[in-house]
């Protein structure tokens, strides 16, 4: 099981005047199977969280350890934008962040395409898949790392409402029979109400300001009452923090 | 979940094949509205103009006739030419691999050190400051200068024709790789990376093929280029070779030599043209299947306006 912990996280941009705080103190742990999603306005840092998360930034200060079982954990990333290479079919894709090209490597490559349901387009060209289904590419590929910790920022943001629903369902179910842990980036409170069991609210200047747990039963459907009142708790938490204004 | 996939082209074949009684009339409108026919109608359009071109000029100038070549005498020299039975001291053969010989040592020189130099120039500032003028001059400067300087200092050699092909070329190749590496997708290195994924293996299946469309572009331009300019630099610092020959007619005072030479030259360079960087363009570019060859550099710049626009904002 993996386990996130960070201690006094900060980060900044620039220098003198031109210096923004993106991060302030943060301190975190995140462990076991869960899925988490950091919500904020635009601006919150979330963004800057999940890079310094997945090394593609460093910190200011402070420290992140993501482990599981005592090592370093795997790490696998979903982006706002598929981010896949053209050029290559979407088999190919998937074993290019392979550490090798085994015929179990590609059974796996595979296995996870059926589970985005793609099975059968492995051979295709990104160009020729619309938006959602380069999307699921996009997550079989972070999925069939296998890896420890997923991250995820805003996969949907881009998609239709009804590609995007289809496609949480999918993550939904990933999640829970994969038992990964999810780090989910999302300005969609309502999404995070759907998929999370604990939601990481930040305000603008990067501070952690709510840690709330969401103990409702899976599936969750978002016309369901109690799904409804708790994405309402989780905008009223908003308000209270001026952070709708903003 | 949506399935929306690229409508295919093919359908539209599997639609006219169920009309099964073909009317004559309908099939033969339909001939001379397909473009393949509207192309062959054009050769057909080129001579006549030609031949009632001749006729009226001869009309107000009887000597046109001992000056202006008819398209059967350029025929004529085509054939005599083209079965090597040919006044000149070369064949069209041998004139064709001297010359080609020329191009390609030229074009394979400008590649790459015009790859090398385009690739400091995309990541160096410094590099980009410093070359940056000297390749527009380079660029600015008619080939046709470069052919007589390269006459007068090398005299009738090789190195002279080779030497222009490359200065009128290199800048072409130089411009497009260093936009090329302007243009490397930086969305799909970050993600790369994110999955530590090995530094050759990135160069190999990120750098290279979002450079190839670029490389591409130089590599037509540099040899569409070279081509005239070998043609100019040999006319002037020759004695064999394409230009060499034109000339040699030219001297002769055979304007159908001119001419005939003249469209050998360009037959040669549309069957290079569809013969090799067409048939490499489309297996190279096989991944975007809804574009035509003629329009791949353009595409890729306005995708990668797309990608721009997804990139994080911090």
């Amino acid at each position: 099981m993996a386990d996130i912990k960070i201690k006094n996280l900060h980060k900044e941009f620039g220098t003198g005047d031109d210096k923004v705080v993106a991060l302030e103190d943060v301190n975190l742990d995140i462990s076991g199977h869960s899925f988490v999603s950091i919500v904020g306005p635009s601006g919150c840092g979330k963004s800057t969280l999940l890079n310094i998360l997945t090394g593609i930034e460093t910190p200011t200060s402070g420290t992140v350890d993501i482990t599981s079982d005592g090592r370093v954990a795997a790490p696998g990333y979903v982006f706002q934008a598929a981010r896949l290479l053209p050029w290559r079919t979407v088999t190919d894709n998937l074993l290019f962040v392979q550490e090798d090209r085994s015929s179990e490597t590609k059974q796996r490559c595979q296995r996870y395409l059926e589970m985005v349901q793609l099975g059968d387009k492995g051979d295709k060209f990104p160009g020729e898949l619309s938006g959602g289904m380069q999307q699921r590419v996009g997550i079989a590929r972070a999925f069939c790392i296998e890896p420890d910790v997923l991250f995820m920022d805003e996969p949907f943001s881009h998609l239709d409402a009804i590609t995007a629903r289809a496609l949480r369902r999918e993550l939904h179910h990933m999640w829970a029979e994969t038992k990964k842990m999810v780090v989910f980036v999302t300005h969609d409170v309502g999404e995070a109400v759907e998929l999370s069991n604990r939601i990481l609210v930040f305000a603008k200047g990067g501070r952690l300001t709510d840690d709330i747990g969401v103990e409702l039963p899976f599936p969750r459907d978002p016309s369901d009452d109690e799904v409804a009142v708790a994405k309402a708790h989780v905008l009223r938490k908003f308000e209270e923090l001026d952070l709708l204004a903003s | 979940m949506t399935t929306t996939e690229t409508p295919r082209r093919n359908d539209v074949s599997a639609s006219t094949a169920m009309s099964s009684a073909p009317n004559p009339l309908a099939v033969a409108v339909r001939i001379v509205k397909s473009p393949h026919f509207a192309r062959l109608l054009f050769p057909v359009f080129l001579f006549a103009v030609w031949h009632i071109t001749l006729a009226a000029v001869e009309q107000v100038w009887p000597f046109a006739v001992d000056v202006l070549p008819t398209p059967g005498e350029v025929g004529a020299f085509m054939w005599d030419e083209f079965i090597t039975d040919t006044l000149a001291r070369k064949n069209l053969y041998e004139t064709f691999y001297i010359s080609l010989r020329r191009l390609m040592s030229g074009f394979a020189i400008a590649m790459v050190l015009g790859t090398a130099l385009g690739l400091a120039m995309g990541l160096s500032r410094a590099t980009n400051a410093f070359c940056h003028d000297w390749t527009m001059a380079i660029l600015a400067m008619p080939a046709l200068a470069w052919a007589l300087f390269n006459s007068i200092i090398f005299g009738f050699d090789d190195r002279g024709p080779i030497l222009t092909v490359i200065l009128a070329g290199i800048p072409f190749v130089i411009v497009n790789v260093r936009e090329g590496v302007r243009n490397t997708p930086r969305e799909l290195f970050d993600m790369a990376r994110s999955f530590k994924v090995p530094q050759s293996r990135i160069i190999r299946h990120v750098l290279v093929p979002s450079l190839l469309p670029f490389m591409f572009a130089a590599a037509r331009y540099c040899f569409s280029i070279g081509w005239k300019g070998l043609v100019i630099a040999e006319v002037f610092g020759g004695q064999d070779g394409a230009g060499w020959t034109i000339k040699f007619w030219y001297d002769a005072h055979r304007a159908h030599g001119v001419v005939g030479y003249a469209a050998f030259f360009v037959i040669f360079a549309i069957l290079f043209e569809r013969l090799v960087f067409e048939p490499i363009s489309r297996r190279a570019f096989r991944w975007r299947p809804q574009l035509q060859t003629e329009v791949v550099e353009e595409a890729f710049t306005e995708n990668q306006d797309l990608q721009d626009q997804e990139r994080p904002v911090r």
